[in-house]
Order: structure tokens, then sequence, then C-alpha cells
């Protein structure tokens, strides 16, 4: 009995295990000179970002909706509709012809300096959420997971924006001005959560719909 | 929220900075200053020079008319007439993400013709501007085209219903273009069957909605598809990402499907379900005939079996499926006495209840005595068979242990079989038993079991061996080694037991045994096609066997009158035997025809 049972407990062993190759495994990084690197694509990585900045963009969409739920703006507040968001000042394109319009190069930089202006803000959000008691676990989950997100998107944009240059798509000039951080003017810092929130709600969207826009201007060739 | 002033005021103090102040009048379209790129009021377009000497111009005419209105009017103002009710903006949609449109649900209007007006801000900006397109949309609309709008900017909305008596503001709302998108539905549905290995299934295919914009990535479009028979109510939902195709399987042959399909943005609202696309899913009938073959055998299986089971009954069928199991043979085997009672006694019924009477029953009228026969090998000689005159239940017990011997190592027992034993040798060896077993013979008094084996311990092993292997043929070789090795062993261990002065000691040949009681035995004389040592025995007395006890004792009847009649008709009852036990038996006629033991049964002692 236990012999039978032995082999048949190997049996599973095995069929699960000569089951994973057929998970696409992840492509290890390419270093100098490695010979069984599998080198992704524009397109592949392309598609990785917009992924990242997808996901990125439903958690602020989910925590802005708990937010609004569970600490309702007041309607007594009078600078309601003069939300300022920190990065009100950068100059982005409002609409699909100006965003069709403007040069690859200045789209990526947009992206990069909305990438920067977020990271410090969304860092000090977690800490507060962190440490706030009477907010629910998962609100402090999904914002430390927001604020990695916004760090990891941004050296995938840079990736990308790299690929671009090596492969001549977009000249050199990205990178020399994205240095530039406004966020260091530090006003987000008097911002409170919700409107936090809602500003980066909107500049998720932002980002994900300008990595869509630059992805189908350089390779529309794959799902666009 | 700025406050609505309904007086007008003095000119000078507004136009010049165009604050975002409204002005209204009693009578008459509002006139504000705006960045006057925007149409002052409906029948105004301005320009930016033309706009505060437009409004004043404006202005000063209503403000002439409007106290020679009132005055006209005032007698036929009764209490019903009031100002407007609260209008409310109802929703905002936009199609493509680039142009929007809001509608707004009028209130009362008091009895009085009333104006309808939208005014929007934007975010960050104190400028109020006033809806451009009044038309686009319909009634009680306001169309935002390409220009006026903005995407990632918050609209801050309020429309304003106008008559004579007063204005009456809506609430303001909140829009912010990216989160009202809902697309139209998607268009240039197409229904088709195709064909999957035989089997058909539904393609379903359609196009994004004209507007969006998919291409340039502006917009990522899911999609839906439901679809329901004719006959049905419930219509089954399937999503189907962002992909512009989808199969159906499994559906009902010869049905009417009807199809429709609906798209999303990745926030926003559900469009519209398409209109309806029909098809007829057409009739088949799969080619497979195995299917139709398995089910045809699966009932006729199942047909056989209820028949089957019905017949059981008939004793038949019964018989031929489930043969009756044969019970237990054994005379004296009392089940009742082995579940109760003890061994001791379960023997004794055995063996001593109706031994003796079964026999005679069965056996002539003739005063037999039955003689007891043990088939034993000695550890130096083949087996000798031994029969003793009387019964006795004590040497039953006793001959136990030397029971089990094969008798294929009887010299005597196998001599047809397994070939002629050298005279020289085993000459000798006889001579010197037959003189034991004279000696012995008179000591078979008391004795039933014979055993038989005076002096064995006393012979060479080796002997035997020789011996055994010339008697043994080739044929019967390995099964008589087989049975001198156990049964060296039993002796062995039990030789010492034997003591040849407690048994009577009588051989006979066993040739075969034939049914249950028969023993063709061969004599030890018989002349011509015999074993010379067998001629000895030509004065003996031989048995018949009349039962087989266990596997290795025989228990022989011994006839005392050596009726060749009993012997000739055993003699021809073996007329199959081989040539030459038969011209054994025949010449000696008073043997009666006797079984070699180890011929017939198989060797299981071992």
């Amino acid at each position: 009995m236990s012999r039978s049972l032995t082999s048949v407990w190997m049996l599973l062993v095995s069929i699960t295990l000569g089951s994973r190759p057929a998970i696409v495994a992840a492509a290890p990084v390419c270093g100098n000179g490695q010979a069984r690197c599998r080198v992704l694509s524009l397109a592949d990585l392309f598609d990785r970002v917009i992924q990242h900045s997808a996901r990125m963009h439903g958690i602020s969409n989910d925590l802005h909706s708990e937010f609004e739920q569970y600490f309702p703006p007041s309607r007594n507040h009078v600078g309601r509709t003069s939300r300022n968001c920190h990065t009100s000042d950068l100059l982005t394109p409002n609409g699909k012809e100006n965003a069709q319009r403007i040069a690859r190069e200045e789209l990526t930089e947009v992206i990069l300096k909305l990438l920067k202006a977020w990271r410090d803000p969304l860092w000090h959000f977690h800490q507060i959420t962190a440490h706030q008691h009477d907010l629910a676990n998962f609100s402090s989950d999904k914002a430390l997971e927001m604020s990695d997100m916004v760090h990891e998107l941004r050296k995938g944009v840079e990736k990308v924006a790299e690929k671009m240059q090596t492969l001549g798509m977009i000249s050199n000039s990205v990178g020399t001005l994205a240095d530039f951080l406004p966020s260091e003017s530090g006003g987000w810092r008097l911002m409170k959560g919700h409107e936090l929130l809602y500003c980066f709600r909107r500049d998720s969207d932002k980002i994900k719909n300008y990595l869509k826009i630059l992805k189908c201007r350089i390779v529309p060739e794959h799902g666009c | 929220m700025f406050p609505p002033t309904l007086r007008a005021e003095p000119t000078a103090r507004f136009y010049p900075s165009c604050p975002p102040r409204l002005r209204s009048d009693l009578v008459g379209p509002i006139c504000f200053c705006v960045e006057c790129h925007h149409r002052l009021s409906k029948t105004h377009a301005e320009t930016l020079t033309d706009c505060p000497h437009a409004c004043r111009a404006a202005m000063r005419n209503v403000q002439g008319l409007s106290w020679l209105i009132l005055l006209v009017l005032t007698p036929h103002t009764k209490g019903d007439l009031s100002r407007p009710g609260k209008p409310t903006l109802t929703s905002c949609r936009s199609p493509e993400k680039e142009t929007f449109t809001c509608w707004w649900q009028p209130a009362s209007d008091g009895g009085l013709p009333t104006t309808y007006a939208l005014y929007y801000r934007k975010e960050n900006s104190e400028i109020m501007y006033e809806c451009p397109d009044y038309f686009t949309g319909g009634e009680n609309s306001c169309f935002f085209n390409k220009n006026n709008t903005s995407i990632w900017v918050n609209y801050n909305i309020t429309v304003v219903a106008t008559n004579r008596l007063g204005s009456t503001f809506s609430d303001p709302v909140d829009v912010d273009v990216v989160y009202i998108v809902q697309p139209n539905p998607p268009e240039n549905v197409s229904l088709s069957v195709m064909e999957d290995k035989g089997w058909p299934f539904l393609r379903v295919a359609w196009a994004p909605p004209r507007k969006a914009d998919t291409r340039s990535g502006w917009i990522t479009l899911i999609y839906e598809l439901r679809i329901r028979s004719d006959a049905e109510n419930e219509w089954e939902t399937h999503v189907a990402g962002q992909q512009k195709l989808f199969n159906i399987f499994s559906l009902r042959s010869g049905s009417l499907y009807l199809v429709q399909v609906r798209c999303k943005p990745d926030h926003g609202f559900w469009s519209d379900w398409s209109s309806p696309s029909q098809i007829r899913f057409p009739e088949y009938f799969h080619q497979e005939k195995s299917a139709w073959i398995v089910t045809s055998a699966v009932c006729a299986f199942i047909f056989l079996i209820i028949t089957v089971l019905l017949h059981m009954n008939h004793g038949s069928l019964k018989h031929c499926l489930l043969p009756p199991v044969p019970g237990p043979k054994i005379k004296g085997f009392d089940e009742q006495l082995l579940k109760k009672g003890n061994s001791e006694d379960i023997f004794n019924a055995l063996v001593v209840s109706d031994f003796p009477m079964s026999w005679s029953s069965s056996s002539n009228s003739e005063d037999l005595l039955v003689e007891l026969l043990e088939v034993y090998i000695p550890e130096e000689r083949e087996t000798m068979l031994g029969a003793s005159k009387d019964l006795g239940g004590g040497s039953f017990k006793t001959s136990d242990s030397d029971s089990g011997r094969g008798s294929c190592d009887s010299r005597t027992l196998l001599i047809d079989k397994c070939g002629r034993p050298k005279e020289h040798e085993d000459g000798a060896e006889e001579r010197v038993e037959r003189e034991d077993w004279e000696d012995a013979r008179d000591d078979t008094g008391g004795r039933t079991w014979p055993s038989v084996f005076p002096g064995l311990s006393d012979r060479p092993q080796r002997s035997l061996s020789d011996g055994l292997s010339q008697v043994l043929g080739p044929s019967e070789g390995q099964v008589c080694k087989q049975i001198k090795a156990r049964s060296d062993i039993d002796i062995a261990v039990s030789g010492h037991k034997v003591s040849p002065a407690r048994w009577s000691v009588e051989y006979v040949g066993v040739q075969a045994v034939v049914n249950d009681d028969m023993v063709i035995l061969q004599p030890w004389g018989s002349g011509e096609g015999c074993t010379p040592p067998l001629s000895s025995l030509q004065e003996r007395d031989y048995s018949q066997v009349k039962q087989v006890r266990s596997d290795d004792t025989l228990l022989l009847l011994h006839k005392v009158s050596e009726g060749t009649a009993d012997g000739r008709e055993a003699a021809t009852s073996f007329g199959n035997m081989s040539q030459k036990s038969a011209t054994c038996m025949n010449s000696t006629a008073a043997t009666g025809g006797y079984v070699d033991a180890a011929a017939v049964f198989p060797m299981t002692t071992y």
C-alpha cells in the first residue's frame, strides 16, 4: 500500500515538474558575453512597461476610491476646484493631437519627469499610511507597492529610452534633462492624502497613455 | 463658488480687467466678460477686443430696455409666475476621449420663457467659459469639440436657467474627461460558421467603433459579446479581452442565434450593445461511427447481463456459471465435530469410527483382511511397501512420522517407469532385505503400519542413491531425485525411529494406481519383463488399494484368497497400461492388477 502511494506521489511530482517548461521562463539579464541570453525586443520592453504602468494605475485607482470612501472630502473646501497638483507645472500634452505632435524625445522626457516627480511624495505617503492605525492594512500595503512601482517603472522607462537610443530611434538628448526634479519644490508636502491620490491617479493614467502612444509611434506593428 | 450677481452693475468696474464675474440682467441675454475668444452669449461671437465693447453695448441696451420692459410687463406678472426651477446636469459623456457632451434636465420654467446656459471653468483657472455648442448634442446639451476639450483637466460645469424673473443656477459638477468615456458600440459585427475537424463552430468578428482611435494607442478597448438562441431568453456572455475575434463552440445544430457585442475603455463605461446579428447554425450529423459502435456494444452487454440474471434460477445455467463447490469426501468427516471437538476426537472419528465397516461393505462378502500400506522412502533404500495384517489405532499415530515419503524412490514401485536396476548391485541389498523382511514378518502381529525398514541406518547412503539412479529412468529421474532428497531428510530425521522389530515388513511393488482404490502392484518375481528381485515376492499376498488416505498413504485391500478372478478383472481393467506392466500382471495372476502409485498420482509429498 505504501509503495503504491509512493509511486503515485512520484508520478504526480514528475508531472508537475515536467509541465513547468511550458511556462515561459524569464530571460536572464544579458551581461557581457553571455551566450545563451535572450535579448528582449523593443516591442517586448514596451509591453512590459505598459503592463507595469497599467498595474500602477489600477492600484492608485483602488486607493483613491478607498480614500474617498473613508475620508470623504468635505463640501466646505473652498479650494476644491483649485486642486493644485505639484506636477501641474510640468507641461504635459493634454490631448491626442498634442501628444502625437510633440517629439518622441520630448514625450519620453515628460514620462520620466512625471515618474521622478512622484518618487518622494509616494514614499512620504506610504510613511503616513503606515503610521496611521485607523487605516486598513491593505491601504498601507498598496501605498508601499505604488511607491515601489514608480521606482521600478522609472528604471524600466530608462531602459526603453536607452534601447531606443541605441537603435537610433530617438536622439541622445533624453537623459540630459532627466535630472530636473520639479518635486524639489516640496509643494507636495502640503497636500493631503486624498489630494495626493487624486493627483497621482491622474498622473499614472497620463504615464500609461503616453507610453502607449509612444509605443504605437515607434513600433506600430505590434498590437496597435 | 463664485457669487452670482443678479443686478446690473456699472460697466466701468468690470470690463477692463475681465474678471470672471457674471453679469446678468432682468431681461435678455447674460453678458459677462471672459477671455473673449468665446462667445459672450447665444447671439454674439466676439473677439477679444470686442469683448468689453460688445458687452458694454449689450448691457447698455439691456439697461435701457429693461426698465421699459419692466414697466410694460409688470401688469402681466401674476403670483404664479416665478423664477425658473433649478436645472440639474444629468450626465457628461465622451465617445472617444477627444470630445464630450453634457446634458442637463430643466426644471420648471416658472411660467415664463426660460433660457438655459452652461458655463464651465477649467481647473486652476478663474476664467468662466460658456458652452461653445448647444446644438450638436441635441436638446438641453452642450457639446465640447476637440479644441475645447482638454484631457486630464478638471472641468467645473454649471447650468443656469434664466427667465424674466431671475436665474437659477444648478449645482456645479466636476468632470474629468478621462473618466467619462463611453464609446460607441463595435461595428461590422460578422458571424460565420467554420469547421474544426468536422465539428462546426461559430466565429464572431467585429471592428472597434469608428471614432475611437485604437490604432494610435490613445484608447484601449476591451470587448464583450453575448449570444442566445432564438428560443431562449437568457444571454450567454463571453469576455473577449482586447481581441476582435471570438469562437463559440457547442452550439445546437439547426438553431437560430443572436449575437451582440459591446466595448469599454480601461476606465470608463460600457458601450451599448451592438444591434443583434443573426445566424442559423447548420444541421449536422457527425460522421463518427465509433460512438455508435461503443453505444451498441454497451447496450448488448447490458442486455446479455440482464438475460443471464433472469435465467439464473434455471439450474443448468447456474450450474454452468457457478459450478458447485465439491465438498469434502473424507469418510467419517464430521463438520460439526470439527467445529467443536478437539483434534483427538476428530482423528478418532476419522479413523476409528467406520473404518473397517466401510471397507467391508464395499468389498466382497469374503472375509477380508484389510491391510494398511504405507508408502515410505527409507534413507538408504528405495521405498518399500510393507503390509501389516492388523489394524490398530495406535500405530496410526506412530506411523505418521514416517508417512509422507514418496514412492518414487522405490525401486519396486517405479520399476516400469524408471528403468531396471542393476542386478548385481541391488541384488545383494535385496537379499539382505529379504532376510530382514522374513524375519520381521513374524512380528506383524500387532502392527498396522508397515514400515519397514529394518536396519536402514546401517545401509550406506551410497548404495541407495546408486540404486535409485539406476532404477529411475531419465523421464522420472528428476522427480525421483527430488523425492529422494526429501526422503533423505525425512529418513535422517526419523530414521532412528524406525525400529525394524516393530513392524512387519512386506514388500509389494506398486505399478500404478487406478481409480481411488486400486493399486496395481508388481509382483517381485514376475518373470520376464519384470525385475528379478520381484520374483521373491511371487508367493506373497498382494493387496488391492482400497483407499488413498493421504498423499503418502495407501490403504490396501488384502485378499487372502488369491483369487485369480479378481486379479484378472483388475488386469483387464488396465488394458491401456504399458505392455510391460501388462505382461507383468499376466505372469502373476494371483496378484491382480495393481497400480504403481507413483505412476498415477503426482508426487505431492514434497
